[in-house]
């Protein structure tokens, strides 16, 4: 028994120990307790008297308003919706969905071409293939700054969310949907293309070397032999981020395009809670049903392999 | 936001030409043309016309005025009357900054262990039989009753708590509650503890179960296969993903800031009314290198745990 007990001590003892790993952890429990002393997050603020008077009567007020007698009658709530809906949900609603799509699709283009860019195994100067002798220190340098460049441009790009871009752009293209379209489509690229450019990386494929071997350029490799390798992966990443596409541009209309997000604002801003509420609801509707049509179509890519 | 599992596929792509593989290409093909003509409709619909791009006289000098301060950021106020004692420009930026860390972490603080509970409720691998080996009467009991409340239960709720925006949850809390700092820290966490939660339900799942058939084999219990056969296994990918989260995070809570939370946003959003472009760029830099910072730390950890 203790030759056992010994044994496992011995063990224990030889494990591998992490030390970035234990000063993290360490780093960031006190990250969290110091974040909860030094913001001012009194609870006892938050449940005060009036607060919960206030609450509850906000929460009354989520409740639709025709049915406000206490009374439940499906016809009545049926035509509030419907009402709603004609309105401006339906609307809304598709335009939030064009714009996601629109963004998407802007931003799979962007991603694209700074993937290639930012791949260290493409932009060298002798991509897919070992380092060349003597390639010459003005060669190496131009390389190496389109990677650099690249990659700075695309961290920078999605450090900014999307929320600050559509706000700046706001007031240089005004009152159109361009906006909103142009910050989803930027903040989203510079994540494709990060991910792009590590998909790139970890594609090592003999058809690659063999083509430079035998003298393609770089563009011949990219559509001939790079494209159709890493095309579905690419694709998959790709329907990942139209999921948080359609997130994000419900609420980007808070900043005063005709998303749902507008509509949400305008509620709250006429105290129309019931209606703030429904269409609130009916954003986290359009995300559900993309995040389920993302899968659906991410599992065919991954099927087609 | 750690990678799919890449290698399924480029085993796949090398193993060569089939004819199962010609029908593949034509698929990518129509699914490519679907995604464009999609596209165009979402641009026929929004009447996005290139024109609008070009913008012109007044907005062409602002956005002119506003880009060529990317250079050069302030480093101190631009306004020509700043009041005596207000604190430099560097220093405010610095403030909130570390506001929006505050905010920030201390939503993780709440959605992680939300999101790890959550999760793993929401993993397949808790509720099969798989784990435990043999049948016996409690879990049948488990199998057939338990399972599909429990698990079906959590699905659920993880699917509310994040396809509701955090800025919704936001807008939300305060109206009902006003401008409290805790209902910007729970807005944040909701959101957050769901995507979480959903994340790592799949990562466990399709963690390798070679350490967990092997204590099984040598007769552990289901709980401590669960704990030291599988979930060591996924721990790597799901701290990569947390450190993703804590990044998305400081950009939510820097953006809170629109709704009058002490974070960047906040500032940001008022020097770029008052026509400050080299004040909004400093912010701009501020939030850039927090990310940048955080991005750093988890690729120093990642190559040590994972390697």
């Amino acid at each position: 028994m203790s030759r056992h007990t010994e044994a496992l001590t011995r063990l224990s003892k030889q494990r591998p120990k992490n030390r970035s790993a234990r000063w993290s952890a360490l780093a960031l429990a006190l990250l969290a307790a110091g974040s909860w002393i030094a913001g001012d997050f009194g609870a006892d603020s938050m449940l005060s008297e009036r607060r919960l008077a206030n609450m509850q009567r906000f929460l009354l007020e989520l409740w639709p308003h025709p049915l406000q007698p206490g009374s439940f009658d499906i016809s009545v709530l049926l035509l509030w919706v419907r009402d709603l809906m004609g309105e401006k949900g339906f609307e809304a609603t598709v335009t939030t969905l064009a714009i996601s799509v629109a963004a998407t699709f802007l931003a799979g283009c962007g991603g694209v071409i700074l993937a290639l860019g930012a791949a260290r195994t493409l932009a060298t100067p002798s991509p897919f293939l070992p380092p060349s002798r003597s390639p010459g220190w003005p060669v190496q340098l131009f390389w190496s700054g389109i990677v650099v460049g690249c990659r700075l441009f695309m961290i920078f790009v999605r450090a900014i969310p999307e929320y600050i871009w559509a706000f700046l752009l706001l007031a240089i293209f005004g009152p159109t949907s361009w906006p909103l379209v142009l910050a989803l489509a930027i903040h989203n690229t510079g994540i494709l293309g990060r991910l792009g450019a590590e998909v790139v990386e970890n594609t090592e494929s003999p058809p690659l070397s063999t083509l430079r071997a035998l003298g393609a350029t770089r563009a011949q490799m990219v559509f001939s032999a790079l494209f159709p390798l890493t095309f579905s992966r690419f694709l998959l990443f790709f329907f990942y981020r139209w999921e948080t596409c359609v997130r994000e541009a419900t609420v980007l209309g808070m900043l005063g395009i005709s998303s749902l997000g507008f509509w949400i604002q305008d509620a709250r801003a006429r105290n129309h809670y019931d209606e703030m509420f429904f269409l609130i609801l009916l954003g986290g509707l359009l995300v559900l049903i993309g995040d389920l049509v993302s899968a659906a179509a991410r599992e065919w890519v991954r099927r087609q392999n | 936001m750690t990678d799919q599992p890449a290698s399924q596929s480029e085993r796949s792509a090398a193993s060569g030409e089939s004819p199962a593989r010609r029908r593949v290409v034509s698929g990518r093909a129509a699914l490519l043309f679907a995604i464009t003509l999609a596209a165009a409709w979402a641009f026929l619909r929004l009447d996005l016309g290139l024109v609008d791009l070009l913008p012109s006289g007044p907005s062409l000098r602002m956005a002119m005025d506003f880009f060529s301060r990317a250079a050069s950021p302030a480093l101190t106020y631009e306004s020509p009357e700043t009041p005596a004692g207000a604190a430099p420009l560097l220093w405010k930026a610095a403030q909130a900054a570390a506001n929006t860390v505050i905010f920030a972490s201390a939503a993780m603080s709440l959605a992680l262990p939300l999101g790890i509970v959550l999760g793993l409720l929401a993993t397949s691998a808790w509720w099969t039989e798989d784990l435990a080996g043999g049948k016996s009467q409690r879990q049948r009991f488990i199998g057939r009753t338990l399972r599909p409340l429990v698990y079906g239960g959590t699905r659920i709720l993880i699917a509310v708590m994040r396809s509701i925006h955090e800025l919704l949850w936001a807008v939300l809390f305060l109206a009902a509650f006003g401008l409290t700092h805790l209902s910007a820290v729970i807005a944040l966490a909701i959101p957050f503890s769901g995507i979480l939660a959903k994340i790592f339900s799949e990562m466990i799942d399709e963690a390798p179960r070679d350490a967990a058939h092997a204590l099984r084999g040598a007769g552990a219990t289901p709980s401590q296969v669960f704990l030291f056969g599988l979930l060591p296994r996924a721990l790597p990918d799901m701290t990569a993903y947390s450190f993703y989260r804590f990044e998305c995070a400081l950009r939510s809570s820097a953006v809170l800031g629109f709704f009058g939370y002490p974070t960047l946003g906040f500032y940001l959003a008022a020097s770029f009314e008052n026509l400050y472009y080299g004040e909004v760029w400093t912010y701009l830099y501020t939030l850039f290198l927090l990310i940048v910072a955080v991005e750093w730390w988890s690729g120093v950890l990642r190559r040590r745990f994972v390697v």
